[in-house]
């Protein structure tokens, strides 16, 4: 069963990770997105994040749900509040039978979250504050 | 257009939320498209009426197509303007 949170408490990747752990999966792949200093010449300080609760959390459903019916397991959790450069914003992790549909539906499940989640950052860099990307 | 007039709050989030407050209330047309809701909401806050347009609409917290929504005075309506997670 897929696991989905979205909340201020820093990501554990390595407990997040042991959850994808089962005899019944031989490939596990995670996407970890964190907080990047340099975007070209831009300078990031720091970044908040905000999310529609709980819509969020029901189109994280709507994504994970159907890759779970295909035998897979999805955890999936993104940080919201104030974070820090390296920081870690988001957590994608699937675990299938073999390692070419965890790849592609790692891919598939980062990609749509940026855009069918309402989560967004706030971005505070060096020279103005920026919304999105 | 049957002259029929309604009004609704609609959540806002990000920087619509900042610059505008949670919840805007406006009057629409009974059973609006989600382009008269961004239209009504846009005469309240003309500087920010690209992002508006950029928004997507949402009604309890599903994302709507544009055909008209036969909307309840409970329903949540929300601007989504474009997502950035991840």
């Amino acid at each position: 069963m897929y696991y989905l949170n979205i909340g201020d408490s820093p990501i554990n990747v390595d407990a997040l990770y042991q959850k994808l752990k089962d005899p019944q999966y031989g490939g596990i792949v995670t996407f970890v997105g964190t907080v990047r200093q340099w975007t070209g010449d831009i300078e990031t300080k720091y970044i908040d994040y905000s999310a529609y609760h709980p819509m969020a959390e029901k189109q994280l459903e709507k994504l994970a749900a159907p890759i779970e019916a295909k035998g897979a397991r999805v955890v999936i959790a993104h940080r919201t509040g104030h974070l820090e450069l390296t920081d870690e914003a988001v957590f994608v992790g699937v675990a299938a039978a073999h390692r070419g549909d965890a790849f592609r539906w790692c891919e598939y499940l980062i990609d749509t979250l940026k855009q069918e989640v309402p989560i967004w950052k706030k971005e505070t860099d060096t020279d103005a504050v920026r919304w999105g990307d | 257009m049957g002259g029929l007039v309604m009004q609704i709050q609609v959540k806002l989030f990000a920087m619509l939320q900042e610059a505008l407050g949670e919840t805007v209330t406006v009057e629409v047309p009974a059973t609006p498209s989600a382009e008269e809701i961004k239209g009504a909401v846009s005469q309240i806050a003309p500087n920010l009426k690209q992002m508006i347009q950029t928004s997507r609409l949402a009604v309890n917290q599903e994302f709507t197509t544009n055909a008209p929504i036969q909307l309840q005075s409970t329903d949540e309506v929300a601007l989504i303007p474009p997502v950035s997670g991840g």
